[in-house]
């Protein structure tokens, strides 16, 4: 993975003696909130309903051991002895105070790690698929680029207060792990006619209150243009992005509003200035970044799984391996998925003494190597098929074991009203009773792959537009109620869930829910026809009907 | 000079024993003397030239022990304090000066040069020149010398101010209190009982025009206070010994930060119906420009532009070279269009001009701004000023991107790394 040299050291350290001088002048009052906000959000460091919050970057979801047990021991001396992994594939600590923040940045670039541009309106940390660069389907291994990226957009001065956030998500396979439509910009592999890698963009991507899906402006742009285009595109949004309502400040309405085909010129225009200039990636340049991301040393093994063969052994393992394993592209090796979904928990929390196992897996099993899911779960992408045993016999001994990865006990929660200001309503005992109703595997290995997510408000941070069944919390009068939603889809066949019908109130989720997964079960042309296609191909009203039969 | 045509008599009295033993003959103190020295030498051919200021009483009233019916002029430039005016009055009365005379410019350059009465803002030195400098010419036509209450201390300048001065249309200027120090005008008042200047108590201690006085702070050379925030220090009815008019002084404007300090700003607010055709040192609004480009064209002065952050600088695009700076706003800290702008106008366009922030601008976007092309900031937020002053900008030392023209040359590599090692082996 990516090291950092001097030049990263230096900046990082300059940063956080910068913004320790800030934080003294702001606990010594020449700073007014109002100035100090954008100053901390741009340090990662935000007010909450309880206490400031700490949102720590992990570039493009990939980190090491070391990392892992240094966020552990921030989670055990700064907070409560936990953290929470985010659908940004950061981590967010829920209890620092503020004098202390200086001194946890500085731990954490002695980790070369930084709370950067996590928050405020700049170019956030760019997020990829969590199986890059181990991935059987991928085309190119993404991650150097996204460095590039990083590298680039890290406190641009032209665009550290754009009109709103920017989101930046970019898959090196065609199968889209990153949901790379639902961002900003979404970046994806192609092969052009000549046979050369290089990135059709997708812009105005988002959730939110206004979801909405990114569409197409280019096909094609080569390596070595790619910054030069993301400059134009982020030049035309800097400058004529709505600031008049944060509501509508994304580049996604700006999309809506100019339409495509105008933005596309006006970019077009840019990038034709801008071309060929300071920007243009020489060749050398990649594959000096691309060298960090070389393969690990993969032995040479012919081993696999024998599925049917575990399951009459352990089919408690059997289910993990079934669930939790994905195809490597190294023969004898898989990427094992760490679910922070145990029925009953808090999805994404993980505590110190978790992350610490974890990063002892990762340099035993994965070659020092670990990921953040978007989907809130910790990844070992390099696990050699014959340590697969021993990795689970560790994580099963730490309550870390749960089989359950896309499947519907594995949601994406936001916080909601137990910590969120904003929240109409609570995400997380919902899940929790979710996950009680259908999680156990009998009833999970007839569902099939299902993707539910909960968000507690319509800011949409759990994702729920794009679950194929999204929870989103409504207040009516006083009420905290829930609607459902039906169809979304964050993969390349992007979505957004439908409204199925007016709220219900909390006790009623659970068998709302049952009523669409049985209309499932019972129009499926094949076991294998999962949820979502069967939506896809005979549309909302029979799960609507079932929806209103209560 | 405009008048020198006239021809003041020459005093061969003068002549014959030259002007540096006449200033050989005094006690540095004796203003008194002086004054009296000066009617016997000139008789009817001296005048007093008063501002009606904060310390005029003192030389007036010496005048009064001499000769109160020595003529006395008093520039009414038309932009006085009420309060001088009513000073005026009192000072009549109470010294018993029969001759004072109030000296009004020329009607005809009013309308001429200053219809809207806002010369002063753009150019003072122009207002000063019709307003005083002008009507107190033809006043003195006919006088061999003009008594003035200038003093040493005051300015920099009169550091070398002498009791008789030869000015280059041959006249006498007499400064009977060349050597006082502030601390004997206050004396001489206290001691005479003599009435202030109704604003001397407000921090005024150098009263001129209303719009060209401001009360000073402790500690401020008493004349800061006028022309403030200009490099203007004296009118043109001062001349140094040789006869020049005295250097303007650079006096530091608290506003503009520029090469790591604060500078005189030389621009000024627009007035709101400015002729556009004929201002100087004023940020003209790019909305302006684009209506009024003949105007602008045909304008000789030097002239700044001001953009809005929403305008977009390709409409002005191919007139930035007449502009020798150009105001990008920050409405707000927030908003970052300004600094897209900022790239275009340096990195598109090729302006060399300064490139100034203005509006809403704080230490801490000061790094980023310079990296985006800008080289000058006005600042207004105090605690920013504070730490400009002490050289604590928020400096950002090592960049991430290139950007502009001058951090990386097009061609060379943009990021200047160390390789990477290998990756760590499975243990
Ligand atoms: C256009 C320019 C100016 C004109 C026409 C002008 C005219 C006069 C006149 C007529 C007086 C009366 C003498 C008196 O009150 O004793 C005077 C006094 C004085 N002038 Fe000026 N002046 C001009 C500019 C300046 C400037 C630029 C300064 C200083 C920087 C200055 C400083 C003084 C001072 C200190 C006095 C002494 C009396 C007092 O402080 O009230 N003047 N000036
Ligand atoms: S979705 Fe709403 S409730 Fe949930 S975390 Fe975001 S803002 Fe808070
Ligand atoms: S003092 Fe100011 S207003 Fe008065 S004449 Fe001079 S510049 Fe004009």
């Amino acid at each position: 993975m990516y090291r950092y040299d001097e030049f990263d050291l230096g900046f990082v350290s300059g940063r956080v003696g910068q913004f320790r001088d800030q934080v003294n002048r702001r606990i010594a009052g020449e700073l007014t909130e109002e100035q100090f906000r954008p100053l901390r959000l741009m340090n990662g460091l935000y007010l909450q309903l309880h206490a400031y919050m700490l949102r720590v970057c992990v570039p493009y979801g990939t980190m090491n051991a070391v990392q892992l047990r240094k966020l552990a021991h921030i989670a055990r001396k700064y907070d409560r002895g936990y953290g929470h992994f985010t659908t940004r594939q950061n981590i967010q600590f829920n209890w620092p105070r503020l004098q202390d923040v200086p001194d946890i940045l500085e731990e954490l670039s002695d980790v070369e790690m930084h709370a950067i541009q996590t928050s405020g309106n700049c170019i956030r940390n760019v997020t990829t698929d969590q199986f890059a660069g181990a991935a059987a389907d991928e085309i190119i291994d993404p991650r150097p680029v996204a460095e590039i990226i990083r590298q680039w957009s890290s406190l641009h001065p032209e665009f550290t207060f754009l009109p709103r956030k920017f989101k930046i998500a970019i898959t090196g396979a065609p199968q889209d792990r990153a949901a790379i439509r639902f961002h900003d910009i979404g970046l994806m592999a192609q092969e052009n006619a000549a046979g050369e890698v290089g990135w059709m963009v997708y812009v105005g991507g988002g959730m939110g209150r206004t979801p909405m899906i990114g569409k197409r402006i280019r096909d094609f742009v080569p390596h070595e243009d790619l910054l030069a285009y993301l400059e134009s595109v982020l030049r035309v949004y800097n400058r004529y992005g709505r600031r008049d309502n944060k509501y509508k400040a994304r580049i996604k309405i700006l999309v809506h509003e100019e339409g495509l085909a105008t933005l596309r010129e006006q970019v077009n225009s840019e990038f034709e200035e801008v071309k060929g200039g300071v920007l243009t990636l020489p060749e050398e340049e990649l594959a000096r970044i691309r060298a960090y991301f070389a393969p690990p040393q993969f032995a040479l093994s012919d081993d696999r799984f024998d599925l049917a063969a575990l399951k009459r052994e352990d089919a408690g393992f059997a289910r993990f391996v079934e669930h939790n394993s994905h195809p490597h592209r190294h023969e004898g090796y898989t990427s094992l998925t760490i679910s922070l979904k145990p029925v009953g928990g808090v999805p994404g929390d993980a505590t110190a003494e978790q992350m610490e196992v974890v990063a002892d897996l990762a340099e035993r099993f994965s070659f020092n190597e670990l990921r953040v899911s978007h989907e809130q779960n910790l990844v070992l992408p390099h696990v050699a098929i014959r340590d697969v045993r021993a990795v689970y016999d560790v994580l099963n001994a730490h309550g870390l074991a749960e089989a359950n990865v896309g499947q519907i006990s594995d949601m994406i929660t936001c916080p909601g009203l137990d910590y969120c200001a904003l929240a109409n309503a609570r995400s997380i005992p919902i899940a929790q009773e979710l996950a009680k109703r259908f999680g156990t595997a009998e009833r999970q290995a007839e569902i099939g792959p299902l993707k539910l997510n909960i968000s507690g408000c319509i800011n949409a941070c759990g994702h729920h537009h794009v679950g194929h069944i999204g929870v989103l919390g409504v207040e009516k009068k006083g009420t905290e109620l829930y609607q459902l939603t039906l169809g979304g889809d964050a993969s390349e066949n992007a979505s957004i869930g439908e409204i199925l019908g007016p709220g219900i109130v909390a006790e009623a989720v659970p068998d709302a829910v049952e009523r669409l997964v049985q209309t499932y079960l019972g129009l499926r042309k094949a076991k294998d026809e999962s949820f979502i296609s069967a939506v896809k191909r005979v549309g909302p009203e029979p799960f609507r009907e079932a929806y209103l039969a209560a | 000079m405009q008048h020198s045509l006239i021809q003041p008599q020459k005093p061969d009295p003068i002549r014959a024993m030259g002007i540096i033993a006449l200033n050989g003959m005094f006690d540095e103190h004796d203003a008194e003397g002086v004054i009296r020295k000066a009617a016997e030498l000139f008789g009817d051919k001296l005048a007093v030239v008063s501002s009606f200021g904060a310390d005029s009483v003192a030389l007036l009233h010496l005048v009064s022990l001499v000769n109160p019916d020595l003529p006395v002029f008093f520039l009414d430039t038309g932009m006085h304090f009420p309060e001088t005016r009513a000073h005026v009055e009192v000072l009549k009365a109470r010294l018993g000066l029969s001759d004072v005379r109030t000296l009004v410019p020329d009607s005809r350059d009013l309308v001429r040069f200053d219809p809207d009465g806002t010369l002063w803002e753009g150019d003072p030195d122009s207002c000063c020149h019709i307003r005083k400098t002008e009507p107190l010419n033809a006043a003195l036509e006919g006088f061999s010398a003009w008594i003035t209450g200038r003093k040493r201390f005051q300015t920099a300048e009169r550091g070398v101010l002498p009791h008789f001065e030869l000015t280059s249309d041959d006249r006498i200027k007499v400064n009977p209190l060349a050597y006082w120090a502030e601390a004997d005008v206050a004396a001489h008042k206290s001691d005479h009982d003599l009435p202030e200047h109704p604003l001397f108590s407000e921090g005024f201690t150098s009263i001129g025009c209303a719009p060209c006085t401001s009360a000073i702070g402790e500690g401020e050379d008493a004349r800061a206070g006028r022309w403030r925030g200009f490099n203007k220090a004296e009118c043109g009815i001062h001349f140094d010994v040789s006869g020049e008019i005295a250097p303007p002084q650079i006096r530091e404007a608290p506003m503009l930060f520029k090469k790591g300090r604060f500078v005189t700003d030389p621009f000024k607010p627009l007035g709101e119906n400015a002729n556009l055709k004929g201002v100087r040192y004023v940020h003209v609004p790019l909305s302006k420009v684009k209506d009024n480009l003949d105007a602008i064209r045909q304008n000789p002065h030097p002239l700044g532009l001001l953009i809005e952050a929403s305008d977009r600088v390709e409409d002005v695009a191919e007139d930035l070279d007449r502009f020798s700076s150009v105001a990008v706003s920050f409405p707000a800290f927030g908003d970052g269009r300004g600094y897209s702008t900022a790239r275009l106008l340096r990195e598109r366009y090729g302006y060399r001009g300064e490139i100034r922030a203005v509006g809403d601008v704080l230490t801490d976007q000061i790094g980023f701004m310079a990296r985006c092309g800008f080289d000058a900031f006005a600042v207004a937020n105090d605690a920013t000023k504070k730490a400009l002053e002490k050289g604590e900008l928020a400096e950002i030392s090592v960049y991430m991107q290139p950007v502009g023209l001058t951090e990386v040359p097009v061609g060379t590599r943009p990021f200047l790394r160390k390789p990477a090692e290998p990756v760590a082996r499975r243990p």
